[in-house]
């Protein structure tokens, strides 16, 4: 009955909607047309900690075109946290203007609705805030003796960490950093908001609708279902949309109070205080092997911090749990409560600045065994996931190393720093691997076929997100798949909360759950049409066939899909290795990274294309956690310096380097049936080291506090023994 | 934005009349820094007089054996000109290091030479700023100061000068011409048009109120075989020089007859590095000269609390271009 068609699972196909993307008739957010709307715009606190003493809007109020101001004063009462410092989860509530309170800078504190959106930008600077200010806590040094442990999941040990130490010939104890970095996706973040008998329509740029249904509802004590979110299309999210942020809150507020649909963008500015980020982390590693290069400890410590009011932490230390095979473990991590916003997830929290701790510290380690730091990976590789006691679902580590090794030219590394030199240019070879948790859950996805003029058509609908990442296109190579008719033939309709529900895109478990949510759809389709026509479940008949045969011009379903017992009895990952070459002049503290290959084992790949354009941005992502991505905190004031995308140094074109993606063919049917594992997060991970372990190859610098700047290269001293 | 008049000038003399008439008012080019301060609030003029359309849009020979190049062409014209890329190559290979193809399409050479500091206490307007707002504070000098400058800074200031365009310029010894609002006009050396900031950081250069740009003059090119632009910033483009040398040699029977040395991201304007000139003039290029003109010129350099890297950046940069524009021919 299924005959594979080129456009199914496995082919490079274009986008689907790539033309309406190209084309601007692609619709995000704030471009829909709404009738009678207005446009909000957010005045930001310009302390870190304090109160507001007084706000005088009068000016701002009688500007022309000018509807509404809200403040603290005249501001709905909202349901607020219910507890000092709650959890910022997916469904957290979103409250604001409910006091005086200043946690941070850039805080909301004002909101001003207009007819135009000059108009409301123009009275947002006439607003005058005074401030009872007091001194902010910005820094994570004045304050260690705050540090707590945020919750029962922060600490993890396995046998004896002192005795691990004990019984090792070599050790490693160093510590690394990296820096808070802002996810500023090209679409800013962006709603129209309308609301109307208690209930709310809003066109937002969300990753996951029906999570951030429930924050909206339980914001403004509505019932669930009085909330619909459309998100046909997002520039992108890296996690800064996986939650409600309190523009919306103000949107939804003002159209409560004036009756009328609000628009509200969140400038790039506003973006750096209001839309999340990724915390500053000090990460103290402990290792300890065997002069045969078996691990005997691993010990992980972080140290960061999160809001005054609102806790976040990426567990950097997961990934010590799980990677190698040491049998004493220690895993902590501390938060320190400072006035500055809560930090939130930005694409492989954790993982990207845990694996950058580890990986480094491993290939330290390495070089003191004076051993290739591949074999030290691999004599240390697991198949048991030592952190959860549970045997790996499938993990091809050994030959990603092996493989990337391989295409690389590994064999041509010289292992003493300095060794390969071309004019100028000190040049370093790096590797690393990475790992990522490959989620699976729960979801559904309506699949509606019609016959048309002879044809079979099918339509898809769900509640997904397209985040740039190819969502689109994969669930048409799966319905295409499934139903056995060409893409062409098929629509995709996702982004809109009234569709089925799934988990939406986050967490690296979009790809995996939607497509099984489409395969189940399907699936009962040809079940229930089967079962309609008196026909046994295993026949063979076509989509085309079966309509006919029940004499039907159109059927709809839903369907589910959901892990399985046997998924939840094994450690789900994607595996990866990355290798690096980078050029580091001798003198001036200029580098460039030349080439890069990373091999995945990321089950099936739906569509290659997409898949090497996700690894590209990962790769991309991860080399300017190197490069130059840094938001500083301005120490006297506790502002963000870095303030546009001007200053805040992602990398360009320049900067990257040729990129070979590998993606080794991988069958891992405990995963999901289809066994696809989500690749959005793999791609980043474990990039920062393999390029920070190149630069060390290349010059003996052990540059262990990320960003690598020019400025920190120049200076950084060769390490001692090389 | 706040709310301003606009007039696109026909003439230089409108333009000129305009800017005389109008209290707060500024002259509007290609708009990549200006607009973006006025967005920023950092700019808040009342009227913007559009001088872009002037005609100050060629590149001539001067009959001084040099060219003169006009204020309101495009920074990429100019530098992708063909007198320009075979005679002042230095210039070009600067020019195009600056910004991105896109600003570079937009931005105009008599802006290039007006454009602000990037300073990020200059454009959070709740800090304070004494180029921003006269009497507020430095609030760099005791926060971070890691882009800022080593050299000539004042308690007041310690903000450097953005451009690249214009350290070349330094190192070419060029002229600006400028228009008075009485219609004549001045010429000005242009180590003599950016200033120092010493008391009165909220001024960048020279120009008296209403002055306009209108030419830039390069004296006969010298350095059209030895010359080179290395600058060292955070990314491969779209990033300002945490330090940048522009570097022109003119060498006659292995002796440097002729030198033109300059630095950006190291001061309030772009610094030209007269004593290491000195040094190496009548002098063999060799590396050692090299060193010793880079330590010449290091020698004053008193870095900020964050930015003592600069120093040996500097000095390390000073070298290379020096012996990337010698081995460019040799």
């Amino acid at each position: 009955m299924k005959t594979v068609k080129a456009s199914g699972i496995g082919q490079a196909i274009n986008r689907i909607e790539g033309r309406l993307k190209v084309t601007g008739m692609a619709k995000y957010a704030s471009e829909f047309p709404v009738e009678n709307v207005v446009y909000a715009q957010g005045v930001t606190s310009t302390i870190a900690k304090g109160k507001i003493k007084s706000i005088d809007t009068t000016e701002a109020k009688n500007q022309k075109g000018v509807i509404e101001v809200i403040t603290h004063k005249n501001a709905e009462k909202l349901s607020g946290f219910d507890e000092e410092r709650p959890a910022f989860t997916l469904t957290t509530k979103a409250p604001v203007f409910q006091d005086t309170q200043i946690h941070y800078f850039g805080q909301y504190v004002a909101c001003v609705v207009a007819e135009t959106f000059e108009q409301a930008q123009y009275a947002c600077k006439l607003i005058k805030v005074e401030y009872e200010e007091a001194t902010p806590e910005i820094s994570l040094d004045n304050h260690r003796n705050k540090a707590y442990t945020p919750d029962e999941q922060a600490d993890y040990s396995r046998g004896n960490m002192d005795a691990g130490m004990n019984e090792a010939d070599i050790t490693v104890e160093e510590t690394y950093t990296t820096a808070i970095e802002h996810q500023q996706p090209m679409e800013l973040h962006a709603a129209i908001v309308s609301w109307e008998n208690d209930k709310v329509k809003m066109y937002a740029s969300q990753q996951i609708l029906d999570q951030a249904k429930t924050s909206i509802s339980d914001t403004f004590s509505i019932p669930k279902d009085n909330v619909q979110i459309i998100a046909s299309y997002l520039g992108g999210g890296f996690g800064s949309k996986l939650r409600i942020h309190r523009h919306i809150t103000m949107a939804t507020m003002a159209s409560k109070m004036i009756g009328r649909p609000v628009q509200i963008t969140v400038t790039r500015q506003q973006m750096f205080t209001n839309t999340g980020m990724r915390q500053f982390n000090e990460q103290k590693m402990r290792l300890g092997a065997k002069k045969d290069g078996t691990l005997t400890a691993l010990a992980h410590h972080t140290l960061s911090h999160t809001a005054t009011n609102l806790q976040y932490y990426e567990a950097c230390g997961n990934v010590s749990k799980m990677l190698y095979n040491t049998p004493n473990n220690e895993v902590t991590h501390r938060l320190i409560p400072l006035n500055i916003q809560c930090p939130n997830s930005m694409r492989a929290p954790g993982e990207a600045t845990g694996s950058f701790a580890l990986e480094s510290a491993m290939d330290e380690m390495a070089w003191k065994l004076k051993m290739d730091p591949i074999e030290f990976r691999i004599k240390n590789d697991t198949q048991v996931d030592l952190g959860a006691d549970k045997p790996f679902s499938s993990r091809l580590l050994k030959e990603c190393l092996r493989i990337g090794a391989d295409k690389f030219g590994w064999e041509k590394r010289k292992m003493q720093p300095g060794a390969n030199q071309n004019g100028n240019w000190l040049i370093g070879y790096g590797v690393s691997a990475a790992s990522r948790r490959a989620p699976y859950r729960k979801t559904s996805a309506k699949v509606i076929v019609e016959l048309k003029g002879g044809k079979v058509f099918a339509t898809v609908q769900m509640d997904a997100t397209d985040i740039g990442t190819g969502t689109y296109t994969i669930l048409a190579q799966t319905a295409s798949e499934y139903l056995g008719i060409p893409v062409e033939n098929i629509t995709v309709e996702i982004g809109d909360s009234t569709f089925p529900v799934t988990p939406g895109s986050g967490g690296s478990w979009g790809a995996a759950s939607y497509s099984n949510g489409v395969r189940v759809a399907c699936q009962n389709l040809f079940k229930e049409l089967n079962q309609k026509a008196g026909n046994s479940n295993s026949a063979e008949a076509s989509i085309d066939a079966l309509l006919k045969a029940n004499k039907l011009d159109k059927y709809e379903v839903v369907g589910t899909a959901e892990p399985s017992e046997e998924f939840k009895k094994h450690s789900v990952f994607s595996f990866g290795a990355n290798f690096t070459e980078v050029w580091v002049d001798k003198d001036t503290g200029i580098y460039r990274i030349h080439r890069m290959v990373n091999v995945g084992s990321a089950g099936k790949i739906i569509n290659p294309k997409t898949s090497y354009s996700q690894i590209i941005g990962g790769l991309t992502m991860g080399a300017g956690m190197v490069i130059a991505e840094q938001t500083q905190v301005e120490p006297n004031y506790g502002n963000f310096i870095t303030r546009s995308l001007a200053d805040y140094h992602v990398p360009v074109n320049l900067d990257m380097a040729n990129i070979d993606v590998v993606f080794l063919p991988e069958e891992d049917k405990i995963a999901n049936e289809m066994g696809v594992k989500g690749i959005g997060e793999l791609g980043i991970t474990s990039v920062a080291a393999s390029i920070t372990n190149a630069i060390f190859n290349a010059t003996g610098k052990r540059m262990r506090h990320l960003p690598v700047t020019p400025e920190k290269l120049i200076t950084a001293e060769v390490e001692p023994g090389v | 934005m706040r709310p301003f008049t606009y007039i696109n000038a026909e003439s230089k003399q409108q333009a000129l009349q305009a800017a005389a008439s109008k209290k707060n008012g500024k002259y509007l080019g290609g708009g990549t820094n200006l607009i973006d301060l006025m967005k920023e609030d950092v700019e808040r003029p009342e009227h913007l007089i559009e001088i872009a359309d002037l005609d100050y849009k060629s590149i001539k020979k001067n009959n001084k054996g040099g060219l003169s190049v006009g204020a309101m062409l495009s920074n990429s014209e100019t530098a992708n000109h063909a007198l320009v890329r075979q005679n002042y190559p230095l210039l070009s290979m600067a020019m195009l290091s600056a910004a991105t193809a896109q600003i570079r399409n937009m931005a105009t050479n008599g802006g290039n030479l007006l454009q602000r500091t990037r300073c990020p206490y200059f454009y959070e307007t709740s800090m304070p700023c004494n180029k921003r707002q006269p009497g507020s504070g430095c609030g760099a000098k005791k926060g971070i100061n890691t882009l800022h400058a080593i050299f000539g800074y004042s308690d007041k200031c310690v903000a450097v000068h953005p451009s690249d365009m214009c350290v070349a310029l330094a190192a070419l010894n060029a002229e600006v011409e400028v228009a008075k609002p009485d219609g004549n006009t001045r010429t000005i050396a242009f180590e003599d048009f950016h200033r120092l900031p010493g008391n009165q950081p909220e001024k960048d250069n020279t120009l008296l109120d209403g002055e306009l740009i209108t030419t830039i003059h390069l004296p006969e090119s010298v350095y059209a075989k030895h010359y080179y632009y290395l600058k060292i910033r955070e990314r491969s483009s779209y990033a300002f020089a945490l330090v940048s040398v522009a570097a022109g040699l003119q060498i006659e029977n292995d002796t440097i007859s002729s030198v033109g040395l300059a630095m950006g991201g190291v001061a309030h304007k772009p610094w030209k590095l007269t004593k290491a000139e000195e040094f190496l003039k009548g002098k063999q290029p060799t590396e050692a000269n090299f060193e010793k003109a880079a330590k010449i010129a290091m020698a004053d350099a008193k870095p900020l609390s964050e930015n003592e890297y600069k120093v040996l950046m500097g000095e390390k940069a000073i070298v290379r271009a020096l012996n990337q524009a010698y081995n460019r021919e040799a």
